[in-house]
């Protein structure tokens, strides 16, 4: 039996059943509860949904807040620390913006829409295991605030401060990361088992749609993903629970052992949804249905399979990178294929929309949702061609090989872009693409989730500083990648290779614009929520909600 | 579409939905992913250690074959167990099948209790190599593995003893089989990777 059963003896009362006992007409009706307890007991898809929704855009204003604060202390690189105290600071919020904008923010953003949402795309009555649902999330959320107070009180994920005394609250910090991952994994497969099992019959999956399609791929892919991340740091925190951690748990290293699942290609999994809520926003603005549905469904899910990336773990390099039989992940054939994977995939997606768009004959209908899924597939499309320059030097190298003399200056370019900020430029492409991607789908499914449209001119009012926001913040740190600008702002030894030290600051105090620009842009999206949800809901806005 | 004469039967029902078979997949392959995670840090590690001319296994360990081969072996064995019991609860017999269950659970048992007995023979100290990190962090890994699956095997026990399952509902019983036939796969994976190659 699940949480949204109706229980017995309402049905029978509702019924007007007056045959059960007198005894038992006496007994005490239930009564579903209200205030807090309804949260803290539900097992309703909808109202997990929307605490997702609501929790997760708070910790991903959070994590913007503190990008915005790394920006003020990367405006003046050379004049030591302003707003931190030391590099281990600049190290825990560095880490903190990482896990708290895309394990804190953006996946469970993803979920939540889709735990709201995917029994209404199937028709369901509920998802697959709605009390796992619940678990899920708050497991996730006691895990995210535990994070976060653990990085704050001295923890964060390991330490760069040589001959420190480690903090116990570096294991929290450890710990409840895995507390996160656990969550957002049981989320996930419930989510995952729903869409596999509560379709209707007749549904099959290539019937599903597009958005519904994108969650199967992208709960599968962190199927595979969200495992190994635990696996990292169950290692990270047996190692430290000895005396002395050997490997695993001291210095940085647990920093390190997760990096990859911040960078590309994993970076990328994290937005698979972002592909079918763009199809679905796409062709209601075209006001049409996604038409050539099996060629996109394809794409997204070759897209999910070159986007897994735990096998892609640069902890595990040689320590030696110049030696002949050195492993650098980043330099595989395999990491450079799968960079140009993603950005062909990324094309075929494009022309997949075009497609649709000289199909549907008309001229789009211009909405905040339409305005934003343009610019989250703009900033995609940079994230993926970000990629594909960073793998330039390698995918390129047989040229060298071959005669040292071509394109020297070219590749003595592309050389340092590995270790340069151009490496956070793509995380935060993608991650913001993603972002701006659930905020339109946020703004589509208002009706189904919320009962009401969100206002459109404070959604177009919204929709500026969090497109300019996002492009100045990539596009910053891609830029300054090309003038060494170290992807690690806590290792100051690299400040020396800055090339026009001066121009660098400037793009980042540019980019310290767009981290204030896209946190305006959220809070004009919750101002929009808020003033939604004090009107009365609409019968029409259920009618009018897309499905 | 010829007419269909009155009196026909309706056509059979769809099939059931199987959500605690496709969860279970889903938690199973997670596991399996979780394993492959741990065993690749491992193997690597090993990798380095011995390329580098060193010594993985610290000297003053201990790590003998007989214990884990002994509970590879129970493991084995509990796979028959197991089958048996998925047999007989598709047949209706849940006495068998009950009876299956205990003897999987006690084969599960058996392996948490050779593998505590290898950790106080072994010597090997947690904090002094990062070999005895990794074979502590993967095999405790596994004893929780072991003993999800056998809360999960006690479970469906009981609930076939309130009649719950059937030759007409298998589900709990397969999907608790899967569940074990990986806890067992896992198993033999780290004999051989661990205990094997040293």
């Amino acid at each position: 039996m699940t949480l949204t059963e109706t229980r017995p003896e309402a049905e029978a009362v509702a019924a007007g059943d007056d045959s059960r006992p007198a005894t038992q007409s006496s007994a005490p009706q239930w009564t579903p509860p209200t205030g807090l307890a309804r949260f803290l007991s539900t097992g309703d898809h909808m109202t997990i949904g929307q605490m997702y929704v609501v929790f997760s855009l708070v910790l991903a204003g959070l994590a913007l807040t503190l990008g915005m604060l790394m920006g003020i202390e990367q405006a003046d690189i050379d004049g030591g620390f302003g707003v931190f105290s030391n590099a281990n600071e600049v190290f825990q919020v560095f880490g903190l913006y990482r896990t708290t904008l895309i394990l804190c923010g953006l996946v469970p953003l993803f979920l939540g829409l889709a735990t709201a949402l995917v029994p209404r795309q199937l028709d369901a009555s509920s998802m697959a295991f709605p009390r796992a649902a619940a678990a899920a999330f708050w497991t996730w959320l006691v895990g995210a605030i535990t994070h976060i107070v653990a990085t704050f009180a001295y923890g964060g994920l390991g330490s760069v401060q040589a001959g420190a005394a480690r903090e116990q609250s570096v294991e929290l910090t450890v710990l409840s990361l895995g507390l996160i991952s656990l969550g957002l994994l049981v989320g996930s497969g419930v989510v995952f088992t729903t869409l596999v099992t509560q379709r209707p019959s007749g549904m099959d999956l290539l019937q599903m749609p597009a958005f519904s399609w994108s969650m199967l791929v992208a709960t599968g892919v962190w199927l595979f993903s969200l495992p190994v991340l635990l696996a990292n740091l169950i290692i990270s925190w047996v190692d430290m629970r000895g005396a002395d951690a050997l490997a695993f748990g001291g210095g940085g290293a647990p920093f390190d052992q997760v990096a990859w699942a911040f960078d590309a290609p994993q970076v990328f999994a994290w937005t698979i949804p972002l592909l079918g809520i763009t199809a679905e926003v796409f062709t209601s603005a075209h006001r049409s249905s996604p038409k050539m549905f099996e060629p996109m469904a394809f794409i997204v899910g070759a897209f999910g399979f070159f986007s897994f990336g735990a096998w892609a773990q640069s902890f595990f390099d040689s320590a030696d990178p110049t030696a002949t039989d050195a492993h650098v992940v980043t330099s595989e054939v395999l990491f450079t294929a799968f960079a140009l994977a993603i950005a062909l995939m990324v094309v075929a997606y494009g022309g997949w929309l075009a497609f649709n768009a000289y199909s549907a004959g008309q001229r789009p209908q211009i909405t905040p949702q339409f305005a934003l899924v343009t610019v989250s597939g703009a900033l995609l499309t940079a994230a993926a061609v970000t990629g594909v320059l960073r793998v330039a030097e390698p995918a390129l190298g047989v040229l060298r090989e071959a005669d040292g003399d071509i394109w020297r200056g070219f590749f003595d370019a592309m050389d340092d872009l590995e270790t340069s900020s151009l490496v956070n430029g793509l995380m935060n492409f993608a991650v913001l693409a993603g972002l701006l991607a659930a905020v339109a789908g946020l703004f589509h499914w208002a009706p189904k989730m919320l009962g009401r449209s969100l206002n459109a001119p404070l959604g177009f009012l919204a929709v500026l500083p969090l497109a300019g926001g996002a492009i100045l913040i990539g596009a910053t740190d891609v830029l300054s990648g090309f003038f060494d600008q170290p992807d690690r702002p806590f290792e100051t030894g690299s400040i020396g290779d800055i090339d026009a030290l001066g121009f660098v600051e400037a793009l980042n105090v540019i980019g310290l614009i767009g981290y204030v620009a896209v946190l305006g842009g959220l809070a004009l999206v919750a101002l929009n929520v808020a003033r939604s949800l004090a009107t009365a809901p609409t019968a029409e806005a259920e009618s009018e909600g897309a499905t | 579409m010829a007419d269909i004469p009155v009196g026909t039967p309706l056509a059979a029902p769809l099939p059931r939905q199987r959500t605690l078979l496709v969860g279970t997949v889903f938690g199973t392959a997670a596991t399996l992913m979780y394993f492959a995670g741990l065993l690749g840090v491992y193997l690597r590690e090993r990798s380095d250690a011995l390329s580098g001319g060193g010594e993985w296994i610290p000297s003053g360990a201990n790590i003998q074959l007989a214990p884990p081969t002994v509970a590879a072996w129970t493991m084995l064995m509990s796979v028959v167990t197991m089958q048996w019991a998925v047999y007989s609860i598709a047949r209706d017999d849940r006495a068998h099948a009950i009876m299956a269950t205990a003897l999987t659970t006690l084969f599960g048992l058996s392996v948490v209790v050779t593998t505590s007995f290898q950790y106080t023979e072994m010597g090997l100290v947690a904090d002094e190599s990062i070999a005895a990190v990794l074979i502590y962090t993967i095999s405790a890994s596994h004893l929780v593995m072991i003993a999800v699956g056998l809360v999960f095997l006690l479970l469906m026990a009981f609930r076939a003893l309130a009649g719950q399952y059937s030759s007409r509902q298998t589900d709990g019983f397969v999907a608790a089989s899967i569940y074990w036939y990986a806890v067992v796969f896992v198993y033999v994976v780290i004999w051989t990777a661990i205990f094997v190659l040293k």
